[in-house]
């Protein structure tokens, strides 16, 4: 299990919307998904996904409603709605902006100053 | 809406917790039963797989409760689980949680009595149209204050003032009403047209006074209160229109006033006015040195008192520049809110006992606090198993704190039965004086108090032990649990014994001040002997007594009827009894002859009309001279009778006896003022005549032929019963005048009962505040003592098996115990000294640092901080070294 990282805080909410934005999910779905698309590069603490999502939830940025898992459980889905979707443009952006940021700053070279 | 939207949010949540909660586990649950299912594909057994599962998922119960709060409303089911939780857990030591609420329910109850006397006293604003913006203007005439307006002053002021849009005028006196069921004497007050209506809205019957109708000349009308309506005219509904006979005049009946009208003003005998008659007289042409009438204004919307203060500063000068009489006795007139006035000689008492009784709620919360501390002991165990099982400590310090409002909540809902009674019981105390007490309950603001008090009390004796239970290393707690060792901080336990000891200190203290205040009552000498003497009133109507002999010839007659009474030793009479302050004061500005101009008007003494005899029968000391006799009248030399104060100022070191005084008299008739030489004939000890305590005016006796006034007391020494007497005089009196009611028929004792009955009033209230006190730190002291000895059962066992004796336990017990109590007393007192100086308005005849009673009250609260200790450390030395060691 080498080569995984803390996430930063803030940042669960931002994984958690953009996994859900390629397609509803349930809970343990998010969790497998976030694996997925960061290639087990990120480790998120299974039960701490839960507050989050009750929180985005709240916020209107997802919706739950209830379904059948792949392996004929019964499980809570969530989906992205419109205000999820902008929710996670901004971001998305902000975030990309901030990671250009650091590491044009963290690559800089001696000469270049 | 609000409300219901609330309660529709408080149900929902409360129908649908159950719900929302089962949605919730069966989520967390779905996940981990998922997982196991993955990690079942990957070769592991089902029971290793939902282990593994159920590890990785982290703290099911934290992530549960987080996921509550993330979804928003939580607070309403979390309080509902907490408070079911507090239930649970006080029904499960059922003696704690009646200690707790008992201690609350007196703290919390004494409370709820003294706010509403406070509501009812200084914070209700008082039962008048725009209450706030009524103000009592009050004139200063040379050295007296507060002293009454004269009419030109009033109408003066009324023509210039710019800050008050109405300025009403009031005189009280006394006058007949005949021609009803019963002759009946009344308190009567004569106003200007705009007084009613300033004070009510409308009137339950006709029609106020309206302007013009109080000028010289038009119609004699009158109003009546609600009482006398009822009382002398049946409650007949057409009264309005008819005539009734006032002072033998008819006057027309114009109007009934609303049933809970009440004069609430600072003069307490305007309380009882039950006939209002206009002035009939145009004031702007009255004497400008005949002041009498109390002012009273309602400022313009948006003037302030400050404001209307310094616009009558500027209109007393001008009116000093502009007539003699105001320039010579320099005229100035202050303004004061009516509700400040009103309550100016209540407010320090009320205020104190407010003080003493938040005293009283510190020192439960400190008991409280203790309790909770030594329970925190057995409760450290559960808290840290709910930590361990993944509740954070945030929560579990929300879960105490709830628990100990809930619990504050219910000692408030007793402490409402505790605070009904104590009003009660303050009621039936009936202070005079304190007026506006008679209409204290528990209203809405009480009640709303209550409960505000009740959280905060819950917070503040839960927050100390709450923090504290939150908080320590979770491991060694549960490794010390099944061990009884001494938990918690034995500190902070002894700094709350500390506190409530010198909180206690203080409230004793300041009752033992009150206690010798009220004994230096008892014994101050009133320069009268009230005892075995029977007084009563008449008031001689001016149509049927308008000349002097009339006046004189019944009082001659009346005189000599009651000495013929069985019993009688000795029968003299007065115009103003000491102490009565029933009737308005009658004083006027005295010199000795042949002073100089600038001397004549400085000084005033209080002028009374006296019957021969009356030194005698009173019990004063007559120092020098003789008293009056019938031969004392117009046609002889005009004498009078001084008193100490008067001759040592006015003649200091000589002889009174023989000098002559310039006074006001009227030997022509009622109110046919006349000033005129009288030659001194008797000195008399100064009466205390308006309180016990403050050294009042000097005082001037006239004989009644020379000073004829509408009212008279009479005054008895006897000793018949007061039924006989009273038997006796209504007939005495019946027989000479059948239309003269006779008032107030009791001992002149009552009056100096009044005199004292606020000193008497705030010292029981102060005594029962100081015994609960005392009661609630003796349950604090007992019960960290007794939890202390029970802690250190096996360390005591320990000791004496290595040799102490049960002597050396009981003392060692007694030291650590006992040195917090002396400790509190020692702050108590020095806090006391700091704070006691404050009450010097309440006291008389003691000192603030009154040396004896801080000594008695450290050696009383000491004897019974030792004694709470005792009866514990008596237990200490009791202790069976085996059994305590066993039992470990």
């Amino acid at each position: 299990m080498t080569g995984q990282a803390q996430l930063l805080p803030g940042t669960l909410d931002l994984l958690i919307l953009k996994a859900v934005s390629l397609g509803p999910l349930h809970g343990y779905g998010v969790l497998l998904r976030i694996e997925q698309i960061s290639r087990g590069a990120l480790l998120v603490e299974q039960g701490a996904l839960y507050p989050a999502l009750y929180r985005l939830v709240r916020q209107g940025l997802l919706k739950a409603s209830w379904g059948t898992s792949d392996n004929n459980r019964r499980a809570k889905f969530y989906a992205l709605t419109a205000a999820g979707r902008k929710r996670l443009r901004q971001e998305a952006d902000g975030w990309n902006r901030l990671v250009a940021a650091i590491a044009s700053a963290l690559g800089a070279q001696p000469e270049e100053i | 809406m609000k409300l219901w939207a609330f309660l529709r949010s408080f149900a929902s949540a409360f129908f649908l917790r159950s719900r929302t909660e089962g949605e919730m586990d069966e989520e967390l649950r779905s996940h981990i039963q998922c997982r196991a299912d993955d990690l079942q594909r990957s070769g592991m057994s089902r029971a290793e797989a939902e282990r593994l599962a159920k590890v990785e998922f982290g703290a099911y119960q934290k992530f549960k409760e987080e996921c509550r709060e993330e979804r928003g409303g939580f607070w309403i089911e979390t309080v509902w689980t907490d408070i079911r939780f507090a239930l649970r857990m006080l029904r499960k030591s059922p003696g704690f949680a009646a200690v707790a609420i008992l201690t609350l329910a007196l703290g919390i109850g004494a409370n709820t009595a003294i706010f509403s006397v406070v509501n009812a006293v200084l914070l209700r604003p008082l039962p008048y149209p725009n209450a706030k913006r009524l103000a009592m203007i009050w004139s200063t005439w040379g050295k007296e204050t507060r002293a009454p307006a004269s009419g030109p002053e009033l109408i003066e002021l009324r023509n210039r003032s710019r800050a008050f849009e109405e300025i009403a005028g009031i005189w009280v006196t006394s006058g007949t009403i005949t021609g009803t069921v019963e002759p009946e004497q009344v308190r009567l007050a004569l106003t200007t047209a705009n007084f009613l209506p300033m004070l009510a809205e409308k009137p339950q019957l006709g029609r106020f006074f309206t302007p013009g109708e109080d000028r010289g000349g038009a119609a004699p009308l009158v109003i009546l209160t609600d009482g006398l309506w009822r009382r002398q005219f049946g409650a007949n509904p057409g009264i309005v229109g008819q005539t009734t006979r006032l002072n033998g005049n008819n006057f027309t009946i114009v109007g009934v006033l609303p049933r809970d009208f009440k004069l609430l003003f600072p003069d307490s005998r305007m309380a009882d006015v039950q006939v209002f008659i206009p002035f009939l007289n145009d004031l702007e042409k009255q004497s400008r040195d005949t002041a009498y009438i109390r002012m009273v204004g309602r400022l313009r919307r948006g003037v302030t008192v400050a404001q209307a203060q310094s616009e009558a500063e500027s209109i007393a000068s001008q009116l000093r520049g502009e007539a003699k009489e105001y320039a010579e006795q320099s005229l100035r007139l202050s303004v004061l809110s009516l509700q400040e006035d009103d309550v100016r000689s209540v407010q320090p008492a009320v205020v104190s006992l407010f003080a003493a009784v938040v005293l009283v709620l510190l020192i439960t919360c400190a008991n409280l606090a203790n309790l909770l501390l030594s329970r925190s002991g057995g409760r450290r165990r559960e808290t840290a198993l709910r930590t361990a099982m993944g509740a954070e400590r945030r929560r579990i310090i929300r879960q105490l704190l709830t628990e100990n409002i809930f619990l504050g909540c219910l000692g408030g809902i007793a402490a409402l039965g505790i605070g009904w009674a104590a009003l009660k019981w303050i009621l039936s105390l009936q202070p005079e004086g304190i007026y506006l007490l008679i209409a204290a309950k528990l209203d809405g603001y009480v009640l709303a108090f209550t409960l505000v008090l009740s959280i905060l009390t819950g917070v503040l004796f839960g927050l100390a032990p709450a923090l504290l239970a939150a908080r320590g290393d979770l491991v060694e707690i549960l490794k010390e649990c099944g061990q009884t060792t001494a938990t918690g901080k034995p500190w902070l336990r002894q700094f709350l014994i500390v506190g409530e000891v010198s909180l206690g200190c203080i409230l004793l203290v300041g009752t033992g001040l009150m206690i010798r205040t009220f004994t230096s009552l008892l014994r101050v000498d009133p320069g009268f002997h009230a005892e075995n003497v029977l007084t009563f009133q008449m008031s001689f109507p001016w149509s049927r007594y308008g000349t002097v002999e009339s006046v004189t010839n019944f009082l001659k007659d009346l005189r000599t009827n009651l000495a013929a009474m069985p019993g009688t030793q000795s029968v003299g009479g007065v115009s103003h009894l000491p102490l009565d302050e029933g009737l308005g004061n009658w004083y006027s500005y005295y010199w000795p002859e042949g002073a100089p101009i600038q001397q004549q008007n400085t000084v005033m003494a209080d002028h009374r009309s006296t019957l021969p005899a009356y030194f005698r029968t009173i019990g004063a000391t007559l120092l020098a001279g003789r008293e009056f006799e019938d031969t004392d009248d117009a046609s002889h030399t005009h004498v009078a009778i001084v008193d100490d104060t008067l001759a040592e100022q006015t003649w200091p070191g000589q002889d009174a006896i023989g000098k002559k005084l310039s006074v006001e008299d009227s030997p022509t008739g009622p109110f046919q003022f006349e000033r005129e030489s009288v030659v001194v004939i008797g000195v008399v000890k100064h009466i205390q005549a308006h309180s016990l305590t403050a050294k009042g005016r000097g005082q001037i006796y006239l004989p009644v032929p020379l000073a004829p006034r509408p009212v008279y007391s009479l005054v008895v020494r006897t000793t018949a019963p007061m039924q006989t007497f009273a038997a006796y005089v209504q007939q005495a009196v019946k027989k000479l005048d059948k239309d003269m009611p006779v008032s107030n028929l009791r001992p002149q004792m009552d009056y100096v009962e009044k005199a004292r009955a606020q000193t008497r009033f705030v010292t029981l209230l102060a005594a029962a505040l100081a015994t609960l006190a005392l009661f609630l730190a003796c349950i604090g002291i007992y019960g960290v003592t007794s939890y202390s000895v029970a802690q250190r059962n096996r360390e005591i066992a320990i000791r004496i098996v290595v040799g102490a004796n049960s002597a050396d336990v009981g003392r060692m017990v007694l030291r650590q115990s006992g040195l917090p109590v002396v400790v509190g007393v020692v702050v108590g007192l020095a806090m006391a000294a700091v704070l006691t100086p404050l009450l010097s308005g309440l006291l008389f005849g003691v000192h603030p640092i009154d040396p004896l009673t801080y000594a008695a009250i450290a050696v009383v609260l000491a004897a019974v901080g030792v004694l709470a200790c005792y009866i514990p450390a008596r237990r200490a030395t009791k202790v069976d070294p085996i059994t305590a060691l066993r039992a470990e």
